[in-house]
C-alpha cells in the first residue's frame, strides 16, 4: 500500500518524482532490482526503452501500476489498463524477488520484462437459451455461431440470444458440429455445415447467412452421412473443403466426401438419391451417401478427431491414446498413451504443433510430438475438478487454449503459467463445449441448455 | 620427677655455695615456673600431721618455717564464693588447701592427671601401658632346656585304648557300618552360554518374582514451589476436565509459600485402594510376552502403486432417480448403463455425460436389471414383482431394431399349447406399455441374469416357500420351481433344477463355459449344463449368501481355473479357488454391515464389493494361468460418498466393461462413477 500511495503522489511530481520514490522505497530497506520494460504492443502503449530501480518485492500488481505510471507520463491521457508480465518466457504470478529465486535468475543484471495485454474475459454477454444440454459449439466463423443440442436440433446463433437457424433431421441428440467452410467468405455467403449425432449419422447442411428473417428458418440436411455402427461422437473437417472426418463408438474413424452430388458427377462415393417411401413430405430430396475410407486402430470410442492439415488427422479415443492418421496411407503415425480415457483433444500452439487432450480426469495435458524420445506431457494443467470435455487452442495466439469441465467451469490457460489466466464460472452445471470465436470471444455450452458468450478477451 | 624437682632445689640450696646462689637461683627460677606449679610451692605450715581440729579455734593455723604465727585468713560467705563461682570461669580449678589456709589453682595439666586417674589408666599421657613386648632373654642357641627332666615312658607307648578305638572303627567300616560321603562330582558338561536366569528360575519355588513397574524419578514439577513454567494454566487444567479420567495427569503442580502450607495428599485413600485392587487382580503367573514386530505379520502385497489402475475418486454423478436405485448394468460397450429403482423406473444413462436418456416407468419397483451381452441385442432384462420384463432400449439401428422387434414378439396363441410343466411354470406376453415382453411367474422374481450369448436367461423366484416346503416332503412329486432358465429366441421355459435344497439367492451362468451357478443361503453348487448335473458344491462357510459373481477367465489364453467370489450379508467375502479345494480360497472380512454385491472387472485384475454401510471395496485379484500360484489378492481402495438413507447403502456396483471404472448406486438415488487416477 505504501508504493501505491507514493505512486498516486508521483502523478504530480513527473520523471523526478518517479525517482524520488524509488529512493524513497530504497530508504525502506528493500532491495532493487533493475529492469527494463520491453513490449510488442503498439506505441501508445510503449514505455521508453530505458532501465529504472524497482523494488524487488513488487508483484505482477505493482509492476502494472509501474508501467501504468510510466505511460501516463509519456501520454497523460492514458488510461489505465492492467499488463501481464513476462520473464523468460513464463508469467509473473508472484513477487519479483520470489520469481528470480524460483528461476534462478541473477538479480545483478538489468532484467528485461516484457509486458503484455492481460487476456481475461471483461465482458458477459446474454445467454442463448436451447431446449436442452448443449452439447456442441463452433465458432470458427466469426459471423455465427454453430451450436448442437441433446434436442437433436442444431442451431444457428448469429450474436447472444438471436437464433437464425434451426437445423432438424437427427433423430438422435447431436455431439458435435463443425462449419465445413469457415474461412470460405468470399462473396459467397454459404457455407456448409456438418453436424454429428447419436442416431449414428453425420449429416451435412447448407447455411445461407445472408437469409434473414424474424423467425428462425428450419434446415433439411442436404446429405445423410450413414456408415458408422454406433453413435458418432465427434465430426471435425479439414483443410481440403470436401472431406470431413469423423469418430465413432464403433472404433473407427470414417472420412466423407461433403459434395453435392448433383454438382460433382464423378464422385468416389456410392451416392443414390433416396426413395421417399415414408409419407414424409420432402420438399428436396436428401442424398444418403457411405464413407469414403475407414482408419482402425482404436480400440475403444474414437470421442474426438481434429484435421488440422491436409493429410493429418488426429484422434483421441477411450482406448487411453492419441493417435496421428496418416490418410493417404491410412496408418497411424503416432500413438500417445495418456493412461486415461480422453475426450476431447486439439491441435495448435506454437507452429500448430502441440496436441492438447483432456479426459476422464481433471488434468489437461499438452503433449509435443516433435520432441524426440518422450511421450511425457510438456504440460500438465491440472485446475479443473472433474472430467474434462472439450479443450481448444485460439487459433492466432501460440499460448492460450480454453478447456472447459465436468466440474462446471471454463478455464483460459496460458502456457506460460501454470495457473488459469482466467476461470469463467457462470455455467449452473456441466460445461460440455467451449470455443473461441472472433478470436476475442469465448462461446462455451452446458447441461444448464445456455450458450454464454464471453467477449473482450484481448490476445 | 615431680618430687624430684621439689627435692633437688633443697638440695641444691643447701650443697651450693652463698655467691653462687643468686646465679642459680635466677637460673633455676624460670625452670620452676615452667614446671609444674604444686611440687615447687613448699608448705607454709610447718605445724605438721596434727589434726587440724587443734588450731580450729586458734587464730592461727600454724607457725612458718621462721616460727611465726600464720594467721588464718578471713573467711569468704557462701556469697561471696558463689559470686567468685559465677564470675570466674576458672573457679573450678581452685580448691581450697585447708592445711595451709589457701586456695591453690590447679592447672591443666593437673587436672588432666586428675581425670586420667578418676578413669582408671595411667596417670601419664606419656605412659603406654600396652607397649610391645620385649623380651630380655634370648633363646636363640641356648643348647640346654629349662628342664633336665627325661621323658616320660608313657609318651612312647602306644594308647591301648585308642587301640582299641582304631580297631573297632576299622570293623565298623569293614562291615559296611561307616559309610564315607561320595566325593562331590563336579558337573562334567555345564552350559557354555547358558542363560543364568532361567536357571534361577527353575530353582526357585512358590510365586514368581514380579518387579514392580518403576517409579518416576520427582521432578521440579513436584516441588511445593516449582518455577512458573511448570504451572498449568487455567485453560490448560479445563482442558483436563474434558479429558478421560484416565489419561488427565496425576499430578497437577501448584506453589505454596512453605512446605508447611501444603496440604496432605488428598488421594492417598483412593491411591491406596487403587494398588490394593492392583494387587488383588495381579496374576499369579508371569505371562511369557513375545515382541514381534506387527509389521512384520502382515502378508508381503505388491504396492499399490503398482497395481493401478483401479477406480479412486467419484468425478460423475448420475442424478435423476427418486428412490433407493437397486440394480445397475452396463452395456456391452460401455456407452450406456441402466438402473432400476424402487421408485418403479428404469433410467438409461450416457456415461460420458451424465445424461438420462430414456426413462421406463414400470409403476413397481424394480428389483433386478440386466442388460442384453450382445451388443446387437440392446435388450433389458428387468425384474419387477412376479414379472420379468424384457424392454427394447431403442439404442440399436434400423436393422437391429427390427431384430429386436422380432424376438419380443410373441404369438398369444402359442401359449395354450406349451407343455403343462412350462405352462404352469411361466407365462410369456406381451407388455402393453413398452412393446416387450413380460413373463409372468407365480412368485416374486429377485433377480434376472443372461447368458452370455444373449439368448438364455435365468430367473431367481426366492419367494415360492410352497415349493421348498413340500419339497421337504416329497422331493419328486412337486416340481421346484426357484431357478428358471428361459430361452428368448424360441421363448421357452426350462425348469432343470427340481431336485434343490435351500432357498436360492442367487444363479448366474458362468461367462465362458456352459457350467451354471446357483447359491443357497449356505453354499453353491455348480451345475454342468450340457451333462445337467452337479459338478462341485462350495462349503462358504458363511451364515446368509447375498451375491456372487464369476471370474472372467475367458481373456486368458490359458485355461484357468474357475474362480468365484461370494458376498454374504455378515459382511464377509470369500473367494473360491474351485480347483483348490471346494473351500474358500480366502475370506475378507471388511465390511461391518451387509455385502449387497460384488463384481468382477471383465478384463482388468479387480474385483468390488459394496455394502449397506455407504462404502465399496475394491480389490487387486490376479489369477495366474501357472496352477501352482494361488491368485493374488490385495486391497485397493475404499470408496466412499454414498449416504446412508432408509438403512440402506451401497445397493449395487458394477465396472465399467472396458475402462477400470466402478458404477456404484446407492439407496440416496445418486449413482456414482468412480474413475482411476494417474
Amino acid at each position: 500500500m505504501v508504493i501505491m500511495f507514493s505512486f498516486l503522489e508521483g502523478e504530480d511530481r513527473g520523471w523526478s518524482g518517479i525517482f524520488g520514490i524509488m529512493m524513497e522505497i530504497d530508504n525502506e530497506g528493500s532491495r532493487q532490482i533493475r529492469v527494463r520494460f520491453i513490449t510488442k504492443l503498439s506505441p501508445p502503449l510503449k514505455v521508453p526503452d530505458m532501465s529504472i530501480a524497482v523494488p524487488s518485492n513488487l508483484s505482477r500488481m505493482g509492476l502494472s501500476e509501474t508501467v501504468n505510471l510510466l505511460l501516463k507520463n509519456g501520454d497523460p491521457d492514458c488510461e489505465y489498463q492492467p499488463f501481464d508480465f513476462v520473464i523468460d518466457g513464463e508469467l509473473v504470478r508472484m513477487s519479483l524477488e520470489e520469481f528470480l529465486h524460483a528461476k534462478g535468475i541473477s538479480a545483478e543484471k538489468v532484467l528485461e520484462i516484457e509486458y503484455i495485454n492481460v487476456v481475461a474475459p471483461r465482458k458477459k454477454e446474454g445467454a442463448c437459451v436451447h431446449d436442452d444440454w448443449v452439447s456442441a459449439v463452433d465458432g470458427s466463423n466469426p459471423s455465427f455461431i454453430l451450436t448442437g443440442c441433446f434436442d437433436s436440433l442444431g442451431r444457428v446463433w448469429k450474436s447472444a440470444g438471436l437464433c437464425t437457424h434451426v437445423l432438424e433431421g437427427h433423430s438422435g441428440s447431436i455431439t458435435s458440429v463443425c462449419i465445413i467452410n469457415p474461412t470460405d467468405v468470399g462473396n459467397n455467403t454459404c457455407f456448409h455445415l456438418a453436424t454429428a449425432a447419436k442416431d449414428r449419422t453425420l449429416r451435412l447442411w447448407k447455411l445461407n447467412a445472408a437469409e434473414m428473417d424474424t423467425y428462425p428458418v428450419k434446415l433439411r440436411p442436404f446429405k445423410i452421412l450413414k456408415g458408422h455402427a454406433l453413435s458418432v461422437q465427434s465430426v471435425s473437417s479439414g483443410p481440403s473443403l470436401d472431406m470431413i472426418c469423423s469418430g465413432s463408438w464403433d472404433c473407427s474413424i470414417k472420412l466423407w466426401d461433403t459434395k453435392e452430388s448433383g454438382v460433382e458427377g464423378n464422385a468416389v462415393s456410392v451416392k443414390k438419391r433416396k426413395v421417399d417411401s415414408d409419407s414424409t413430405l420432402h420438399e428436396e430430396s436428401q442424398l444418403e451417401a457411405d464413407a469414403l475410407s475407414t482408419l482402425v486402430g482404436h480400440t475403444q470410442c474414437v470421442s474426438s478427431v481434429v484435421w488440422p492439415e491436409r493429410d493429418v488427422i488426429y484422434s483421441a479415443s477411450w482406448d487411453h491414446s492419441v493417435k496421428r492418421w496418416d490418410i493417404e496411407s491410412g496408418k497411424d503415425t503416432l500413438n500417445l498413451v495418456s493412461g486415461k480415457a480422453l475426450n476431447c483433444i486439439d491441435i495448435g500452439g506454437e507452429s500448430s504443433a502441440l496436441i492438447a487432450a483432456g479426459g476422464s480426469d481433471p488434468i489437461l495435458r499438452i503433449w509435443d510430438p516433435r520432441k524426440p524420445g518422450t511421450l511425457a506431457p510438456v504440460f500438465q494443467f491440472s485446475s479443473h475438478s472433474s472430467w474434462i470435455t472439450a479443450c481448444k487452442w485460439h487459433s492466432q495466439s501460440w499460448f492460450h487454449l480454453l478447456s472447459a469441465s465436468h466440474d462446471g467451469k471454463v478455464m483460459l490457460w496460458d502456457l506460460r503459467t501454470a495457473w488459469p489466466l482466467a476461470v469463467i464460472d457462470s455455467h449452473k452445471d456441466k460445461v460440455l463445449s467451449v470455443d473461441w470465436w472472433k478470436g476475442d470471444s469465448v462461446i462455451s455450452g452446458g447441461a444448464d441448455s445456455e450458450l454464454r458468450i464471453f467477449s473482450g478477451v484481448n490476445i | 620427677m615431680g618430687l624430684q624437682n621439689k627435692d633437688e632445689p633443697q638440695g641444691l640450696e643447701e650443697d651450693l655455695p652463698q655467691d653462687d646462689h643468686g646465679e642459680y637461683a635466677e637460673a633455676s627460677e624460670p625452670a620452676e615456673e615452667s614446671d609444674s606449679s604444686e611440687d615447687e610451692v613448699e608448705n607454709r605450715n610447718t605445724v605438721g600431721d596434727v589434726p587440724l581440729k587443734w588450731y580450729e579455734d586458734e587464730e592461727h593455723i600454724g607457725y612458718d618455717i621462721a616460727g611465726k604465727k600464720i594467721k588464718k585468713q578471713p573467711r569468704k560467705s557462701k556469697l561471696d564464693s558463689y559470686l567468685a563461682q559465677a564470675d570466674d570461669s576458672k573457679n573450678w580449678r581452685k580448691v581450697y588447701d585447708e592445711y595451709n589456709d589457701e586456695e591453690v589453682e590447679l592447672t591443666k595439666e593437673e587436672t588432666k592427671l586428675l581425670r586420667r586417674l578418676q578413669k582408671g589408666s595411667t596417670p601419664h599421657a606419656e605412659v603406654d601401658p600396652y607397649a610391645p613386648y620385649v623380651d630380655w632373654f634370648v633363646w636363640d642357641d641356648k643348647g640346654h632346656p629349662l628342664s633336665n627332666a627325661p621323658e616320660p615312658k608313657g609318651r612312647f607307648i602306644p594308647s591301648k585304648w585308642e587301640h582299641k578305638k582304631v580297631v573297632k572303627y576299622v570293623r565298623a567300616i569293614r562291615k559296611g557300618l561307616i559309610k564315607f560321603d561320595k566325593p562331590i562330582e563336579e558337573p562334567k558338561f555345564y552350559l557354555l552360554w547358558g542363560d543364568d536366569s532361567t536357571s534361577t528360575e527353575e530353582k526357585r519355588h512358590g510365586l514368581s518374582y514380579i518387579p514392580p513397574p518403576k517409579p518416576k524419578f520427582p521432578g521440579h514439577e513436584e516441588s511445593y514451589n516449582p518455577s512458573v513454567e511448570y504451572i498449568p494454566t487455567q485453560e490448560e487444567i479445563n482442558s483436563y476436565q474434558l479429558m478421560y479420567e484416565e489419561d488427565r495427569p496425576k499430578f497437577i503442580p501448584k506453589r505454596y509459600n512453605s512446605l508447611r502450607s501444603v496440604p496432605a495428599y488428598d488421594r492417598a485413600q483412593k491411591d491406596i485402594f487403587d494398588r490394593c485392587l492392583d494387587l488383588y487382580l495381579c496374576p499369579r503367573t508371569r505371562k511369557k510376552r513375545i515382541n514381534i514386530d506387527p509389521e512384520s505379520l502382515k502378508p508381503k502385497l505388491p504396492s499399490r502403486k503398482d497395481l493401478k489402475p483401479y477406480p479412486q475418486t467419484c468425478f460423475l454423478e448420475y442424478k435423476g432417480h427418486v428412490g433407493a436405485i437397486v440394480s445397475i448394468t452396463t452395456e456391452a460397450s460401455g456407452q450406456w448403463i441402466a438402473s432400476g429403482s424402487t421408485d418403479g423406473t428404469i433410467r438409461i444413462w450416457e456415461v460420458e455425460t451424465t445424461r438420462c436418456i430414456k426413462v421406463f416407468e414400470i409403476g413397481e419397483a424394480v428389483q433386478h436389471v440386466a442388460w442384453n451381452p450382445v451388443p446387437e441385442l440392446s435388450i433389458l432384462a428387468v425384474a419387477v414383482g412376479t414379472d420379468v420384463l424384457l424392454l427394447d432400449t431403442g439404442l440399436g439401428n434400423e436393422d437391429e431394431k427390427q431384430r429386436i422387434k422380432d424376438l419380443l414378439h410373441v404369438d398369444t396363441s402359442a401359449g395354450s399349447d406349451d407343455l403343462d410343466g412350462t405352462a404352469l411354470l411361466v407365462s410369456w406376453c406381451k407388455h402393453e406399455k413398452y412393446e416387450g415382453l413380460r413373463l409372468k411367474h407365480q412368485k416374486t422374481v429377485s433377480e434376472v441374469e443372461w447368458h452370455r450369448k444373449g439368448d438364455y436367461f435365468t430367473t431367481v423366484v426366492p419367494g415360492d416357500i410352497l415349493s421348498v416346503l413340500i419339497l421337504f416332503l416329497d422331493i419328486d412329486i412337486f416340481f421346484f420351481r426357484a431357478v428358471l432358465i428361459h430361452q428368448l429366441s424360441k421363448k421357452f421355459t426350462q425348469n432343470p433344477f427340481r431336485k434343490f435344497h435351500g432357498l436360492p439367492v442367487s444363479a448366474v451362468f458362468h461367462p465362458t463355459r456352459s457350467v451354471f451357478f446357483i447359491s443357497t443361503k449356505k453354499n453353491v453348487r455348480v451345475y454342468d449344463l450340457l451333462k445337467q448335473k452337479v459338478i462341485k458344491k462350495l462349503e462358504t462357510g458363511l451364515r446368509d449368501i447375498s451375491s456372487i459373481a464369476i471370474h472372467p477367465a475367458g481373456n486368458l489364453i490359458f485355461f484357468v481355473g474357475d474362480n468365484v467370489i461370494v458376498g454374504s450379508k455378515d459382511g464377509k467375502l470369500s473367494w473360491f479357488d474351485m480347483d483348490l479345494s471346494s473351500q474358500p480360497y480366502r475370506t475378507l472380512k471388511n465390511h461391518p454391515k451387509d455385502i449387497t454385491n460384488v463384481a468382477f472387472h471383465r478384463s482388468y485384475p479387480l474385483f468390488a464389493s459394496c455394502s449397506e454401510d455407504c462404502t465399496a471395496y475394491v480389490f487387486h485379484g490376479m489369477v495366474y494361468s501357472d496352477l501352482n500360484q494361488n491368485p493374488l489378492i490385495v486391497p485397493l481402495e475404499i470408496l466412499r460418498g454414498h449416504k446412508s438413507t432408509n438403512d440402506g447403502g451401497v445397493l449395487d456396483c458394477k465396472f465399467h466393461p472396458r475402462q477400470p471404472w466402478l458404477f456404484t448406486a446407492g439407496a440416496d438415488s445418486i449413482i456414482k462413477l468412480f474413475c482411476h487416477l494417474p
